[in-house]
């Protein structure tokens, strides 16, 4: 299964970090600050994968993708094929763009709750649920769809509160 | 810009943001939680859009690295809001902060369990996913049948299904034994059919899961398999949006493939047909092509194929196929394809035949040694091992030896410790691994660990023409300006021992050598001071005639120590002076380190450890099946007791050999023995108690008695035989009278037989020897099954019984002649009068034909035949452990080196040897505590107590302790104990008990039977 999914910039900022199997918050932040160490000492043009199991422990693999600014960071185990699971983050990269039109990191950090939605419809418990990145739309769209029409509702009258509020 | 419209959420994400640094960062979000936690103070004021837009905060914070405790009541409550966002919100938030063991969960289970029984599919997508995503054990004991209605139900949307399918997996992993798959099989063959991709996916997955855990049950959906995967792979019908890349949906394919290898086989000609012509397609249609995507997603069906192809062994054709393959792969440019190749390939080396395959690759390998990806050097790395052999061994460790100078610090210490093991298990001479070794300690000192100089020490000792050649060697590193103090340490051992053999040679007269190893002093660290010392002591005798200059030089350097604050170094120069004082007798204390017992390597054994609960298809494993150098004769199945702890009594105890490993101790340890028989001039003959453990190395290191009458002559200071403690005590034990070779591992029998009572205790192709036993309290009757297999008689049969001290045995009459294919039936009854771990021998002799054979064989009569499992209250064990407050009659140790095994499995294994768990007595959930009784004639019935106290966190040791109403019954039970945690089974060689038996034993005072064993089993 998926262990975890992370997104992260080439900084150590994360913009993004889902894990699958409960962890305390602490520990969260020190696996990804020892996968930043790794990945950023990494050249370009090097293999997607590094060993995880010295940071996630036995049975753990890692594979990433570097794109621009921002790294895209999966961990699972061996039951899961490791070029499979990188064709997975193309699949989430290419559904991003496709919804951002041209994604960049300020529309993964703008649009988190979207971000969350769209990696919801692809990876579900820590298993692949979705890998067409036209259905993953789909859905996604009908999601904003239904927030939008709730929102309409509501939105227009509290907004200026929901301003003065933040 | 933002699609959501929470304007809010956008100003604070920029805001935190625009923060200069981690203070800042954090006061702004310690404003916001204070805001947050305000606003929500008075729920009421709060639209739905607001509440909405403070959750989303929070799970930002919470990415951030903040603990948001007081949002999680908050999360769980907007679940059973009627509207569409604040239900969204509440469960992905739910889903995101919340563990499976969260109280508050409990209190969502019903709108959870409304919302999946409900009409509206976007609620149960929410329901489900977040259900998935904590996979609880609550949410499984009430949701489980809901959703396999769900994921069956037809009148459902594919999307809700496919969710339906995972959610199902999830709840089904986390909780086997609650959710019922019974029946599945059909339910998941009929699944298999779905025309829809998504739903097709997850069903595989959860067929995975399924699958893995009981392939019987799923015989049905094999066939499926097979063909869902000719549909994608051969006939490429897949609807357009699930081809990636023009590959029709790579993740189905895998996922499929990998269903197939949880079937041991596959049966079916047809269907095995059918699976192989589309393996070969997989395997010969793809190509490395520019689109690094397709790339990628084409190579992931295939190296699944590949992992399919190995785990069905398919001919061999196929195989070099695949091994062709890979080796195309790992010289390609694609870097993950390279990576994917090296990691098969070590995969494959499991398979048989193919070894000599990949050797032809072997340039390629020691090339991506170089790559510039670490990842890819780690894998050639673990790959080479895999592969190293005695034909390469000395071609690949040379490279590891080169690529050591240029390794990232991080890989060093994996390589060196590889590159030590190949080159012991596969020398081709033993001066190539004292070359290796001392290079490896010249290159990379600071990862040498002890372990393995320690080895290359014994190796030293234990070949006299290397001794020689070792002590020039490392004479010529010291030579060099700058030294590790490793190299000190290993350097200043040998030419203790060994540089009066350079003696004559330039450079090299015991001054010169002595102050070559006494200018590294200034440098060095306290532990390596005392080997120095040593060393100079050492040197010091060797001089013939005595150097006035160089004896008082040194006598200096130990009278400046002996007031050292180190008590190890200073306890040298207090003795290594009064020794030097007292003249030439005693020198001979000095004299060369007698040989070391052969043992199986601590370095290999580590290896084995520690490879032995991550992957099954570890190349370490792989090594240790296959054969070794005969360079270097590895024997030995006792266990050490974790190398580290040398002076352990548990070690020295007669029937064991001693740690060794640990040399630099040894010579203390040896030399606090002699000192401790200088003043105890009235010193027992060793003996099977106590004592006698405390005088065990020299006893086995030599023939027992020599060493006992050398210890005589060292007391009584008579002459200068010196030839007594040295090396040639040991006399080659390999001759052997016997050419039959026995049939399977006597030492396994024997240890089966502990056991259980009945068996084969030898066979070999003559004779069989089996075992009966009863047992009855402290008596036991064996009786011993003599057959005769062959179609002539076997004659001068004679079995005699070592017994020792602490049983009483006798064996009736065993005849002269056993007939052709009979069995004849010799009782031998068995009293127990003392707690001891000694063994009885049976000493078994005969002749067939022209051929004499004589074996010696443990019995099984050990100590745990004489206990009886009793179950014990609480009420009684406490008051008991109370009243035995302390040593001798209760002991504690902490026992390193255990071999690793679950609570269970432990559990059993005490219980097998009949002491009894008694469960629920302590609760700490990692403690085991057991009880039973102890039969003796000498005190009759005594209850013995354990406690067995492990550490979740490091298997590899536990703390033991032991309490019984005799002292010597706590010891020895705690130490046989201990043997049977820390024993590996190996496969040893036949040779290794056996032969030592041969050793001639007639300067073995007969009274002694302790010795007797000692050199029979050591």
């Amino acid at each position: 299964m998926i262990k975890a999914v992370m997104v992260m910039n080439t900084q150590g900022k994360t913009r993004l970090a889902k894990f699958y199997e409960y962890l305390p918050v602490e520990k969260q932040q020190e696996l990804i600050r020892g996968i930043f160490a790794v990945l950023c000492s990494r050249a370009e043009n090097v293999s997607n994968f590094i060993d995880a199991e010295s940071i996630f422990g036995p049975d753990s693999r890692l594979v990433y993708k570097h794109f621009a600014t921002l790294y895209f960071v999966f961990v699972f185990d061996s039951s899961e094929n490791e070029l499979a699971v990188l064709d997975l983050i193309q699949v989430f990269v290419e559904t991003l763009d496709k919804c951002f039109q041209n994604v960049c990191e300020l529309d993964i950090v703008f649009n988190y709750s979207k971000v969350h939605t769209i990696l919801d419809e692809m990876i579900f418990g820590g298993q692949v649920v979705e890998t067409s990145s036209s259905e993953i739309m789909k859905a996604v769209e009908e999601i904003s769809k239904l927030e939008a029409a709730s929102n309409a509702i509501t939105l227009i009258p509290k907004s200026a509160s929901g301003w003065r509020s933040r | 810009m933002t699609m959501h419209g929470m304007r809010g959420l956008s100003v604070f994400i920029s805001d935190v943001r625009n923060c200069q640094n981690k203070d800042q960062e954090r006061l702004r979000i310690d404003k916001e939680l204070g805001n947050v936690r305000n606003r929500f103070k008075n729920e009421k004021g709060l639209t739905p859009y607001e509440k909405k837009k403070y959750v989303w905060k929070m799970l930002y914070i919470y990415m951030l690295g903040y603990d948001v405790d007081f949002g999680h009541m908050k999360a769980v409550s907007l679940i059973s809001a009627p509207k569409y966002p604040e239900k969204q919100v509440g469960y992905i938030v739910t889903s995101c902060l919340l563990n499976e063991n969260h109280d508050f969960l409990r209190l969502a289970i019903n709108t959870v369990r409304n919302d999946i029984i409900g009409r509206n599919e976007t609620f149960q997508c929410l329901a489900l996913t977040m259900v998935g995503n904590i996979g609880g054990r609550e949410f499984a004991e009430s949701l489980a049948p809901d959703v396999q209605k769900l994921l069956l139900s037809s009148s459902c949307r594919p999307l809700v299904r496919k969710k339906a399918a995972l959610c199902l997996l999830r709840l089904y992993r986390k909780n086997p034994d609650i959710v019922n798959v019974d029946g599945w099989a059909d339910r998941m063959a009929q699944l298999l059919d779905e025309r829809d991709l998504g739903v097709l996916t997850s069903s595989m997955s959860l067929l995975v899961a399924l699958v893995s855990n009981n392939h019987e049950a799923y015989w049905s959906c094999l066939p499926k398999c097979v063909k869902i995967l000719e549909r994608l792979a051969r006939n490429q019908d897949v609807p357009q949006e699930y081809t990636y890349y023009g590959i029709p949906s790579p993740w189905l394919q895998v996922k499929t493939m990998r269903v197939l290898q949880y079937f041991p086989t596959i049966e079916d000609p047809y269907t095995r047909r059918t699976l192989f012509e589309v393996l070969q397609r997989i395997l010969m249609g793809t190509d490395v092509v520019k689109n690094v995507n397709k790339n990628n997603a084409s190579h992931a069906v295939l190296f699944e194929a590949l992992a399919l192809v190995m785990h069905l062994d398919a001919e061999k054709e196929m195989m070099s196929q695949c091994v062709a393959l890979l080796g195309k792969f790992i010289a390609v440019r694609e870097p993950n394809i390279r990576y994917l190749g090296l990691e098969n390939m070590t995969r494959m080396l499991m398979v048989t035949d193919v070894q000599e395959i990949i050797k032809r690759h072997q340039a390629q390998i020691i090339t991506s040694l170089k790559d510039p990806d670490v990842s890819i050097r780690r894998r050639a790395l673990d790959l080479l091992y895999g592969m190293c052999d005695v034909t390469n061994a000395k071609d690949i460790v040379e490279e590891l030896l080169q690529y050591l100078s240029s390794a990232d610090f991080t890989m060093r210490e994996e390589l060196s410790l590889k590159a030590a093991i190949l080159a012991e298990k596969f020398a081709p001479d033993l001066s190539w691994y004292v070359d290796v070794i001392l290079q490896l300690i010249d290159k990379a000192g600071d990862f040498i660990s002890d372990d393995i100089w320690f080895r290359v020490v014994q190796f030293v000792t234990n070949n006299d023409d290397l001794q020689t050649y070792a002590a020039a060697k490392v004479k010529e590193y010291l030579d060099k300006p700058a030294v590790h103090e490793t190299m000190v340490k290993v350097s200043a051992y040998i030419l203790g021992e060994y540089s009066h053999l350079l003696a004559r040679r330039p450079g090299c007269s015991p001054k010169e050598i002595f102050s070559l190893l006494h200018e590294k002093l200034p440098t060095v660290s306290t532990t390596t001071i005392p080997i120095l010392l040593s060393a100079y002591a050492k040197i010091l005798m060797h001089i013939h005639p005595p150097d006035q200059e160089l004896q008082s030089q040194i006598w200096a350097i130990f009278n400046k120590y002996e007031s050292c604050i180190d008590a190890e170094i200073q306890q040298r120069a207090v003795e290594y002076l009064a020794l030097c004082q007292r003249g030439a007798p005693l020198m001979d204390i000095l004299a060369e380190m007698p040989k070391f017992p052969e043992r199986k390597s601590s370095l290999i054994k580590r290896a084995e450890y520690s490879e032995a609960d991550t992957a099954e298809q570890s190349a370490i494993k792989l090594r240790s099946q296959q054969q070794t150098s005969n360079a270097l004769v590895v024997t030995d199945q006792h266990p050490a007791n974790g190398a580290t702890s040398p002076i352990s009594v548990g070690e020295l105890s007669l029937v064991k050999v001693p740690s060794m490993i640990t040399s630099e101790n040894d010579t203390s340890t040896d030399l606090s023995q002699q000192n401790g028989a200088l003043s105890n001039v009235d010193t027992q003959p060793p003996s099977a108690d106590l004592l006698s453990d405390i005088l065990g190395p020299l006893a086995i290191e030599g023939p027992p008695g020599a060493t006992v009458q050398s210890e005589h002559n060292a007391i009584s200071g008579l002459e200068g035989g010196s030839d007594a403690v040295d090396g040639s005590a040991i006399v080659p034990v390999e001759e052997q009278t016997n050419t039959v070779q026995p049939i399977g591992n006597v030492a396994e029998r024997f240890h089966a037989l502990c056991l259980k009572d009945s068996g084969v205790l030898y066979e070999d192709p003559y004779i069989q020897i089996g075992i009966k036993a009863e047992w009855r309290g402290h008596h036991g009757r064996l009786v011993l099954f003599l057959g005769n297999k062959n179609t002539a008689p076997v004659v001068s049969v004679q079995a005699i019984i070592l017994t020792p001290a602490h049983l009483k045995m006798e064996l009736s009459l065993v005849p002269d002649t056993i007939p052709p294919r009979a069995q004849v039936q010799c009782p031998l009854e068995v009293v127990n009068l003392r707690p001891s771990r000694d063994v009885a021998v049976l000493d078994f002799s005969y002749k067939f034909g022209t051929n004499m054979v004589n074996v010696k064989l443990r019995l099984p009569a050990v100590l745990n035949k004489f206990l009886q499992p009793i179950q014990v209250t609480a009420e009684e064990f406490f008051s008991q452990w109370r009243s035995l407050s302390g040593p001798p009659l209760k002991l504690q140790e902490v026992v390193r080196g255990v071999k690793p095994m679950p609570l269970p499995e432990m559990a059993n294994l005490l219980n097998s040897f009949r002491i009894m768990i008694c469960p629920g007595l302590d609760p700490n959930p990692n403690n085991l505590v057991a009880s039973t009784t102890f039969y003796s004639e000498s005190m009759r019935a005594i209850l013995c107590l354990v406690r067995i106290e492990t550490d979740p966190a490091d298997r590899t040791q536990l703390r033991m302790t032991l309490a019984s109403g005799d002292p010597t019954l706590t010891f020895e039970l705690k130490e046989f104990i201990k043997e049977q945690l820390i024993s590996i089974p190996t496969a040893p060689r036949e040779a290794a008990p056996a032969p030592a038996a041969a050793q001639p034993t007639p300067q073995i005072p007969p009274n002694d039977p302790a010795a007797i064993l000692a050199g029979l089993l050591s």
